[in-house]
């Protein structure tokens, strides 16, 4: 028996002369957490596909306990147990629980199938595992860590042995990530051995064995965890130092950009409101942070400060003028950013060229139509400008469709196009979430950057890092409700978690006392 | 220049192209397999008609013309409402409504072609708005409706006409009252003008209609590619969230988009029942013209200029097919039609298939984004729907 | 997945596309589409080594095996092709109009036909169009008079029937059978429909006369403008049976379904039109039948045996009557189609040769309806 259960030696990968994997070895041990870091585009996935069949590497070797094995395809990878719960669930939405944990290996007498054995199976190893879930709910209808633990199960229920997850965090929260960290050491503890894709650093010096650090489609270097510290994990990813403390002067809180008053927000899932006579203000030059755990009212709450859904009571001012009622087009035209939480859905228009979605804000201002033409030399112009000075890489610049862009540039062309339309109020949604370290100091040096130009930023985060680091305050949502208002500069992480996981609250008395 | 020509061929308008090109060579292929199925002995002959006789003769190329002219105009319908996420299954109906207000306006009111094509483009566009509304207002499914439309259309087409004598040929002095008069009795001003060009291709099919629906193809190109107006209506087919998210109104731009579809669809009717040689007549069976929109616009990818050739091409293939009489029986013919065409719609099929010949392999972190990304909008599609 | 559902739509809508794009108009009469392929292949048509063919027949809307005219023509057409070792096929336009039927015509003469059969009135104006343009080509028009195409040339024949006079027969059987309740469901009401109609209704009288029983004869007489059965047309039968009425006389291609249809639920009786259509129904008591299929083998016998260049002078340019004169209208006499019993056909036969001879005259006015002693009913 070798010493590893999985090794892959010397992995060269090519893509029309470029190399995405360049001489990579990676050796997993039997029952080892193993994460594998790097950067957006550092050939994690590249390498994680190779062994999972979906390419042919051009060379190296695959061996499964010493012995050399061939993958050709995801078949072959399952049959040497080796499952994968990926970044995006490969889940069927209109299928329950069950349905989705055996598809493809129904358990079948005479092609009837038996679900009553597969169930009892299910049902043991959520038990075992601590991995909740109601087997007869609809994917659809379940929350997103939920879709996960169904897709770790269904790595169980086929007794894989190695277990891959590609960056299983970025859709947690904070509890579900512990929960998660949780069930990943019983599986070590079980035996099995566990390849963790993740460009977070927290969560490998908490949960990893040994780290292998990849950049720029090269390995860095394997490391053990235990004797290495995040910053210079950090600096092997990046290849420089990086600072995880955002540098910021004292707020120069001015006057109220933004005025919430009494918003209550009907929820769309049950009967209750989901936002419940929220009220708050907005100053020029500060970054206040909407705290909470997800799903406790924050994306209802954006959708009516922005104009996408309508709120049952309440009223929102923005520079002195009231927008209650007004249409996102009119809203935006008065000062209103908005980084929405989800690119996909709501920031780009995936088909559509860079510079297409560079305009998607401003196409109908003069500067960029005349007589219904738009006016395409301004357009290339000015995205080119954008492109350059946010640094947006993009394969064939301006023309580039959005969809073929990697997260984190997607996500910079959001945040050119919504800062330089020189708002009032800049509201941002998760702006870092799914992203690399890099990119995600950018982006919270362009959100101080903002607050410095004067202008106001409403910051909606799960992270707590994020939360604690970038905000000059915080105000943590509970259930649809404003729980309490906290400086992050006399505040603990702790303490912000009980008031997060409601816990704790503050009178109204108290919230008006710091404010 | 290597990487010039390489940047030709990723490009997303060759691939279109391309794969228009080879899904018609397999539609093609089938057809000559067929053809040797039904009548060995003939079949290469036949396959050389369906391929030449559409240019054998001026008068052949006038009935490709003739019959490419509406298509071109159904083409656009369902190709424009496609590109704004909107399937218009409705052209029929469209069509159909297009085609009655039309010929009201010249046969029943005496005016000149220009109003009766004028009055066939408000037709057709009533007919596309209603489901348009039912969509914007009350999220009912715009296919649903348009079918439904298509048949509302027909019948109440057929009974209005049933109850306007003036419209039907027997008063004209024909002895027949099973369909519309003859345009050259009842008002030879309401025929599109031939402008001479029958006399020249000695073809009474021939007239302007065709440099009237390429114009038009021309127009719904400038106003997709061009214009605020078509960004916001691809932007609303492309990602309705994300389009609301900008401020765009996208109730009214469903609402639009159908509406415009309806009135290239009734156009197209116009074109076609004043042309002065087909009359309408009263039947009980959808008219093909507007299904056959539906490859034609396939074919093309939705492209208003791609269109153009595409319609040409089922038309050509149509005139091509009947060339093969009598060696071939018409309904074997139709089905050598039908099968060609059909595979010929297959061009995204093709498109995928061609795009991975001809990027890089697997396409490196971009494409696995991208297939992630994929995957994650398909995701995202099932949760809206 | 919208997107896929909207693909798989469009995909079935561009196959289910194949299935309307042969038929831009349904034809009237080829409803019982039984006719399968096979059915066409046996009946293989004979092309010259060169892949020419003599004799052509361009159908109007609907096909060789509508039951009506196109049938009965092709069925000339052949049976006089093959007896004579002549080339010969059919040609179908590809859609109703009149340029269609010209292009086609057209492509029959490029394919070497000699004599183009056309039958029905849609083809006047096509013809008309044509036969200048090409005096080697001749003509044989079924159904068209000088009407409706004033001015044939030499190398035009219009052959028309005298389908009063099967419809005499018909009425006069009808009444003599002993019904009294009659109907007459026209198709559209182009002249042969009305001739029949009429004649139907003069029979009907004269029997009626004969037996005395004048009073007691009623009929109810109403075009249903179709040539293709319909829900409509059954409903509206119905309501006749319903009324009492007894026989209803079906004229007009595939329209006597509807009519077969609500007699079969009233238990009553139809009459057939154009071909002995004994074996389409055990309701249809008798049929007035026109000569179609004789008719053309006379037509391409004249051209044949006159040297096979032009028409003979008393055919072309001329409009040539068929009817009794020359045995080409009348009921069936077989045992098999004869289901009368009170009506003779020996009675029969005899009305056949007072009508032969002239002593009965069935008027073909079609301007206006024969004057009566019997009730009739015009509904339009």
């Amino acid at each position: 028996m070798s010493e590893y259960i999985i090794e892959m030696l010397n992995i060269t990968k090519e893509f029309y002369g470029k190399k995405a994997n360049d001489n990579i070895t990676l050796q997993l041990r039997q029952g080892e957490v193993h994460a594998l870091l790097g950067e957006n585009g550092a050939g994690k996935s590249t390498l994680m596909s190779v062994l999972f069949g979906l390419y042919q590497p051009e060379a190296g070797v695959i061996k499964k306990n010493g012995k050399e094995v061939h993958i050709k395809n995801p078949n072959d990878a399952n049959d040497l147990n080796i499952g994968m719960v990926h970044q995006h669930f490969k889940l069927v939405e209109i299928f329950t629980v069950l349905d989705n944990i055996i598809l493809g290996v129904e358990p079948n007498r005479m092609g009837f199938l038996q679900k009553k054995e597969a169930r009892k199976k299910v049902m043991e190893l959520s038990e075992r595992y601590g991995l909740r879930v109601d087997p007869d709910a609809l994917i659809e209808d379940i929350s997103v860590g939920m879709q996960q633990r169904v897709e770790i199960l269904k790595m169980l229920y086929r007794e894989n042995e190695i277990l891959i997850f590609d960056e299983p965090t970025a859709v947690l929260t904070p509890q579900e990530i512990d929960e998660l960290m949780e069930i990943m050491r019983s599986f070590t503890r079980e035996g099995k051995s566990i390849l963790f894709i993740t460009h977070k650093l927290k969560e490998i010096m908490a949960v990893a064995d040994r780290c292998t650090v990849l950049r720029k489609g090269k390995c860095v270097g394997t490391v053990n965890v235990k004797e290495t510290t995040k910053e210079e994990l950090s600096r092997m990813m990046v290849g420089r130092n990086v600072s995880f403390v955002v540098e910021k002067d004292e707020a120069k809180a001015g006057e109220v950009v933004l005025d919430v008053q009494g918003v209550t927000v009907p929820s769309r899932i049950h009967k209750n409101n989901a936002v419940k006579d929220v009220s708050f203000q907005v100053r020029r030059g500060e970054i206040v942070c909407l705290a909470g755990i997800e799903g406790n009212g924050q994306s209802e709450f954006v959708a009516a400060l922005t104009g996408l859904e309508r709120m049952s009571a309440g009223r929102i001012s923005l520079c002195g003028r009231d927008v209650s009622a007004a249409p996102i087009r009119k809203r935006s035209r008065l000062g209103m950013s908005h980084i929405p939480e989800d690119r996909h859905k709501h920031g780009l228009i995936l088909d559509y060229t860079l510079e297409e979605n560079l305009v998607l804000q401003r196409y109908w201002q003069p500067q960029f139509q005349s007589r219904g033409f738009i006016r395409k030399g301004e357009v290339r112009q000015y995205a080119n400008h954008l492109i350059d000075q946010y640094d947006i890489r993009a394969g064939q610049g301006p023309v580039t469709v959005v969809r073929s862009m990697s997260g984190g540039n997607q996500q910079k062309a959001i945040i050119a196009r919504e800062i330089d339309k020189g708002p009032e109020l800049l509201v941002a949604v998760q702006p870092t979430r799914g992203l690399d370290v890099g990119a995600i100091e950018y982006i919270h040096k362009q959100l101080v950057a903002q607050r410095d130009a004067g202008k106001a930023v409403l910051l909606v985060s799960l992270e707590m890092d994020e939360v604690m680091n970038v905000s000059d305050r915080i105000l943590v949502m509970y259930e649809g409700e404003i729980v309490g208002e906290l400086d992050p500069k006399t505040t603990t992480v702790e303490e912000l978690g009980l008031y997060m996981a409601g816990a704790k609250r503050q009178s109204g008395t108290e919230k008006e006392g710091i404010a | 220049m290597k990487t010039k020509l390489q940047h030709f061929l990723r490009s997303a308008g060759f691939a279109s192209c391309l794969a228009s090109i080879a899904s018609i060579l397999v539609g093609l292929l089938v057809g000559l397999i067929l053809l040797f199925a039904f009548n060995a002995p003939f079949a290469m002959h036949g396959f050389r008609q369906i391929l030449t006789a559409g240019l054998a003769s001026l008068d052949k190329l006038a009935k490709v013309l003739y019959q490419s002219a509406p298509l071109i105009m159904t083409g656009l319908s369902v190709g424009f409402a496609f590109k704004t996420g909107l399937f218009n299954i409705g052209a029929s109906g469209q069509y159909t409504v297009g085609a009655f207000c039309a010929l009201v306006t010249v046969i029943q009111f005496q005016l000149p072609w220009y109003l009766g094509l004028l009055a066939a483009m408000v037709g057709g566009a009533i007919w596309g708005a209603i489901p348009g509304l039912f969509k914007a207002r009350f999220n009912v499914n715009e296919v649903i409706t348009s079918i439904m439309f298509n048949w509302i259309g027909l019948f109440a087409v057929n009974l209005s006409l049933n109850n306007m004598p003036m419209m039907l040929a027997n008063y004209w002095g024909a002895i027949n009252k099973d369909r519309t008069a003859a345009l050259a009795q009842a008002n030879p001003g309401g025929m599109i003008p031939k402008a001479g060009l029958d006399e020249l291709m000695h073809s009474n099919y021939m007239n302007i209609s065709i440099f009237i629906a390429v114009a038009i193809a021309i127009l719904c190109w400038v106003i997709l590619s061009k214009t605020t107006f078509g960004y916001e209506l691809k932007a609303c087919g492309y990602n309705r969230n994300a389009s609301i998210y900008a401020g765009i109104n996208a109730r009214r731009n469903i609402v639009l988009s159908m509406v415009i579809a309806g009135a290239l669809s009734g156009i197209g009717g116009g074109i076609y029942y004043l042309s002065g040689t087909a009359q309408y007549t009263l039947v009980k069976t959808l008219l093909p013209m507007g299904f056959n929109g539906i490859p034609t616009a396939l074919l093309a990818s939705s492209h208003p200029l791609g269109t153009i050739f595409s319609a040409l091409f089922i038309s050509y293939i149509q005139v091509g097919g009947d060339a093969m009489q009598p060696e071939f029986v018409k309904e074997i013919i139709d089905i050598i039609i039908a099968a060609i065409i059909y595979l010929a719609a297959f061009a995204l099929l093709m498109r995928s298939l061609i795009g991975k010949l001809f990027r890089p392999k697997g396409g490196g972190m971009a494409d696995k984004q991208e297939q992630a990304t994929q995957a994650k909008s398909i995701e995202q599609e099932a949760q809206n729907a | 997945m919208k997107k896929i559902l909207a693909i798989f739509l469009a995909l079935v809508f561009a196959f289910s596309m194949a299935a309307c794009a042969g038929a831009p108009t349904p034809e009237p009469a080829d409803q019982p589409s039984e006719a399968p392929v096979t059915e066409q292949k046996t009946e293989e048509p004979v092309a010259s080594a060169d892949g020419t063919y003599e004799i052509a027949l361009v159908t109007d809307v609907g096909n060789i095996d509508d039951k009506s005219f196109n049938q009965g023509t092709w069925e000339g057409v052949k049976a006089y092709a093959e007896a004579n070792g002549k080339t010969f096929n059919y040609y179908r336009p590809s859609e109703d109009s009149d340029e269609a039927r010209i292009e086609t015509i057209k492509t029959a003469i490029e394919k070497g036909a000699k004599v183009v059969a056309c039958p029905g009135y849609l083809f006047a104006s096509a013809v008309g169009t044509l036969q200048e343009q090409y005096p080697e080509t001749m003509f044989l028009v079924l159904d068209v008079s000088l009407r409706d195409l004033p001015n044939p040339a030499a190398n035009t024949a219009l052959v028309t029937y005298q389908e009063e006079q099967a419809g005499y027969f018909a009425g006069y059987a009808a009444v003599k059978e002993g019904y009294t309740k009659l109907g007459f469901l026209g198709g559209m009401a182009v002249p042969a429909v009305v001739r029949f109609g009429y004649g139907f209704v003069q029979g009907a009288n004269d029997a009626a006369k004969e037996l005395g029983n004048v009073a007691d004869v009623q009929i109810k007489h109403w075009y249903c403008d179709s040539f293709a059965p319909s829900d409509d047309i059954k409903t509206k039968m119905s309501g006749w049976y319903t009324e009492g009425t007894e026989v209803v006389f079906a004229c007009g291609g595939g329209i006597y379904l509807s009519a077969v249809g609500a007699a079969e639920e009233a238990g009553a009786k139809v009459i057939g039109v154009d071909r002995d259509q004994a074996g389409d129904s055990e309701l249809i008591i008798t049929s007035a039948m026109k000569a179609l299929a004789p008719s053309v083998q006379v037509a391409l016998g004249e051209f044949y045996d006159g040297g096979a260049t032009a028409w003979p002078e008393s055919w072309g340019g001329q409009q040539t009557v068929f009817g009794v004169s020359n045995d080409s209208v009348g009921l069936p006499t077989e045992e098999a189609s004869w289901r009368m019993t009170n009506f003779t056909v020996e009675e029969y036969n005899e009305l056949y040769a007072k009508v032969k001879s002239g002593e009965i005259v069935v008027s073909n006015a079609i301007d206006a309806a024969p004057a009566v002693e019997i009730s009739v009913d015009y509904q339009n």
